[in-house]
């Protein structure tokens, strides 16, 4: 930050002489301000969580839900500002839609990436519109199955050639992430927002590589991934948001769809339990030290 | 005499010049939509009992009166509390069908989005009924006949109002709207209704008609209609939406019981044509 | 001139990630005169102090019913909540004409705050300079929404803004486990109080200077002013002292 004050920092699209952008690198801080997100890919779906902070004792418990559905498949978690994450899930939305208008079919969650990526690189582009501050998480179950010819009326032809590859796969669960600069990256674990530091090192424990984690484990998981990130602003109070798609088999149905709330509470109770031995051992070392 | 029939009937060269034909080959002409629908489906029957709606139409396709897809499925079902029947063109019917999806997937947004842990009947209260559905369709359907460019279909709309009672409505090509304790598009009008009217003449009626009574009404309905529509097959779809049961959807039915015995010295109907 | 080079538009980001035009138009909202909403399980309230220029001068609007089953108040520029509330009563209309259905208060916020946002985003447009309270009920119930310029919406149990309104909300938060099992009156009551609260020292509720909207289940949303609260503010305070009720009696004759 050393170059805050030379000027290069005042306008959107301005490079400075070392080749920065610095409207995008502050809109990256409006999102560590942010409640922490995060998204698993398991083998068999994908978990999106939330840490929403209570702000006010005002507020209608269990309202104000964060994590959207920007199509039947789909969802999208955002940190930062939160009016600019409904913008971009917004967006979102209207993209999968013309999608399905076009293409009579739902969009691949990689497609949903490339867009979103796109419209949100365009507004690092003019010095007429600000970045977006907000880092988003998008979480999709692509069909495995051939679609029908026509979405759900008729059943198409029963035989002919449709171009099939023999035993070639396609579909499955999928996570991207999309930053203000309009980055983004395919994950298998993925988090941003204040507590992304501690939230990354829970991830890379889990070996999501491998595609072990189940649905029902990266929820746990999840749940207590938020409580471990939440630790530095303890004194607030908590609600954890969590979302889920899972196959056409599994227990969505192939939807993204609110976790039930009582495998949401037993998450909870869990992560709680967890970090409680967790802060014994601390609360024991520090003893120690003292 | 011209004996040139591309001449017959045309004002003649030699008393009005020679016939401007230009605005025929004129690309920016007279611009013309539907006139006619190419694939059809042919009637839908439905009436109400007192505590829901059975509706039913049969699985055919026809292209002209050719029996041409015979696995088309014309019930619609929306959500828990609203099923359409569709009449009329095959391919506007699942342009429609595009339409209620993307319609769908808008009111799931705002499924949880908004509201606390709350109770399964607030939420299912806040979706969109049968009679949300009627309304919206009209104005679809009203809009496209005012641009010129129909929707060739008739539809009826059975299913629950915002009170949980039985709906049934109709909207069609032009834009009309209507609402019976029974209905039915096409050759359903002429020949299903005055069945099911035996039933149900008025909504006061509906009150003392049975599920059973109902269903039983338009199974014998479409059993008519197979027997006297050209257009009509054997197979068919029926739904029955009520309060209680939510949606239960039939979509491979086989009319039973037929008895061709009638037709027996019929001259000129079926494959008996002397 | 400026507080710093980062306040100029709202689409300038400061070093620590923050749009300081939009935290100013957050100012403009505490400008305008103080407004309370409370819901329970039955009914929502709003409450407002509304403000006049001079003695002979009328009163401004505080309260703006938008379709029969909700109505919003508001803190800040008047005239940003006009465009905002054109806007409502349009976008309330075309659900009922389009899906013969009450638009829910979810959506409709949700819409405003849409449009609040693209403001902070262009360069060449404001944010809006006012806060709403958007009450009512709808299929799913009594709601209760804030809308900030920023562009945040939230649902709430009960919330005050505009001056001096941390009073207000002090004493909601005290009050808050009543809310729910209210009566109409009881939340009325409520909301009347939490207002006082804020009110600067000597100040009084009349029903000049009050208005008070209510919407229930199967209650359409109306506002009330003037002597048709008297009863409420008469029964709210009833032991106002001798001289601070001269005051309204002085208005009421």
């Amino acid at each position: 930050m050393t170059s805050i004050g030379t000027g290069y920092d005042l306008s959107n699209s301005v490079f400075s002489p070392d080749g920065r952008n610095f409207q995008v690198e502050y809109a990256v801080k409006a999102v560590e301000n942010g409640g922490t997100a995060i998204g698993i890919r398991c083998k068999d779906g994908v978990v999106l969580a939330l840490e929403k902070l209570v702000t006010s004792k005002l507020l209608k418990p269990g309202a104000n839900k964060r994590i959207a559905t920007v199509d039947r498949h789909m969802g999208v978690v955002s940190a930062g500002l939160l009016p600019d994450g409904r913008h971009f899930v917004s967006r979102a939305r209207d993209e999968a839609a013309q999608w399905r208008r076009f293409y009579k079919g739902p969009i691949p969650t990689s497609a949903l990436a490339n867009r979103m990526g796109s419209y949100v690189q365009a507004y690092t582009l003019y010095s007429s519109v600000r970045p977006f501050g907000v880092t988003a998480i998008v979480a999709g179950w692509d069909s495995e199955a051939e679609l029908p010819v026509d979405g759900q009326v008729g059943a198409g032809p029963a035989v002919g050639a449709g171009g099939k590859k023999e035993g070639g796969k396609q579909g499955g669960p999928f996570l991207y992430m999309i930053e203000p600069s309009g980055l983004y990256w395919g994950y298998y674990g993925a988090a941003t927002g204040k507590g992304r530091q501690a939230a990354k090192t829970e991830l890379e424990k889990l070996d999501l590589g491998s595609g072990e984690l189940t649905l029902e484990q990266g929820v746990k998981e999840a749940a207590r991934i938020i409580y471990v990130a939440h630790e530095d602003s303890k004194d607030k109070d908590l609600e954890v948001e969590m979302t889920w798609v899972s196959a056409l088999d599994g227990p969505t149905k192939g939807r993204h769809e609110e976790v039930p709330k009582e495998l949401r509470e037993e998450a909870e109770r869990l992560a709680k339990k967890a970090l409680e031995g967790d802060d014994d051992e601390e609360e024991g070392a520090e003893r120690m030290q003292e | 005499m011209n004996h040139f029939p591309q001449a017959w009937g045309r004002p003649r060269d030699d008393v009005y010049g020679a016939y401007d034909a230009s605005y025929l080959h004129d690309q920016n002409g007279p611009k013309a939509h539907t006139q006619s629908p190419i694939v059809t489906g042919t009637s839908v029957v439905a009436m109400k009992f007192k505590d829901g709606v059975v509706i039913a139409t049969d699985n055919l396709a026809s292209y002209g009166a050719l029996a041409r897809f015979t696995n088309v499925k014309r019930l619609r079902q929306f959500n828990t509390r609203a099923v359409l029947g569709f009449g009329g063109d095959v391919s506007d019917m699942q342009y429609l069908d595009r339409l209620l999806s993307s319609l769908s997937i808008r009111e799931n947004y705002s499924a949880y989005a908004s509201s606390a842990d709350s109770a399964d009947a607030t939420e299912a209260s806040a979706e969109l009924n049968a009679k949300n559905l009627h309304t919206y369709l009209s104005k679809v359907m009203y809009k496209r006949r005012s641009d010129f460019n129909p929707l060739w279909n008739a539809i009826l709309v059975a299913g629950l109002d915002g009170d949980g009672k039985p709906f049934l409505a109709s909207a069609d090509l032009l834009g009309s709207t209507f609402s019976a304790p029974s209905l039915a598009t096409g050759f359903g009008a002429h020949l299903a209704q005055p069945m099911m009217r035996r039933v149900v003449p008025n909504e006061a009626a509906v009150a003392n008609t049975t599920r059973e009574m109902a269903e039983k009404a338009v199974r014998d309905a479409m059993k008519v209609l197979f027997y006297r529509d050209a257009r009509s097959m054997d197979r068919y779809s029926i739904a029955i939406v009520s309060k209680e049961g939510g949606v239960e959807m039939m979509e491979d039915e086989q009319l039973e019981g037929q008895s061709w015995a009638f037709a027996d010295r019929i001259r000129g109907y079926g494959t008996q044509v002397n | 001139m400026f507080r710093n080079n980062y306040d100029n538009d709202s689409v300038t980001f400061s070093p620590q990630g923050r749009i300081f035009q939009v935290e100013y138009a957050q100012e403009a909202v505490k400008q305008g005169s103080v407004v309370v909403g409370i819901v329970s399980k039955t009914h929502a309230v709003l409450a407002a102090l509304k403000r006049n220029a001079e003695d002979l001068s009328s009163y401004q609007k505080k309260i703006i019913p938008i379709d029969a089953h909700y109505g919003i108040a508001l803190a800040g520029l008047a005239s940003d909540a006009r465009v905002l509330s054109n806007f409502m009563k349009q976008q309330s209309l075309s659900s009922r004409l389009t899906y013969d259905r009450a638009i829910s208060l979810a959506e409709i916020t949700a819409r405003i705050g849409h449009r609040a946002q693209v403001n902070t985003q262009h360069y060449g447009k404001r944010p809006y300079g006012v806060g709403l309270l958007i009450a009512g009920v709808d299929a799913k119930g009594p709601h209760l929404f804030e809308f900030q310029p920023s562009g945040v919406t939230q649902e709430m149990v009960a919330c005050g803004i505009g001056a001096r309104s941390q009073m207000a909300r002090t004493y909601l938060e005290r009050n808050l486990d009543h809310f729910e099992g209210s009566s109409r009156v009881e939340l009325v009551k409520h909301a009347l109080r939490a207002l006082k609260d804020s009110l600067s020292q000597g100040r009084e509720l009349t029903v000049d200077n009050t208005s008070v909207g209510v919407a229930g289940i199967s209650e359409d949303f109306k506002l009330y002013e003037g002597q048709d609260i008297a009863s409420w503010l008469d029964a709210t305070f009833e032991n106002r002292e001798e001289g601070e009720e001269g005051e309204s009696m002085e208005v009421d004759t």
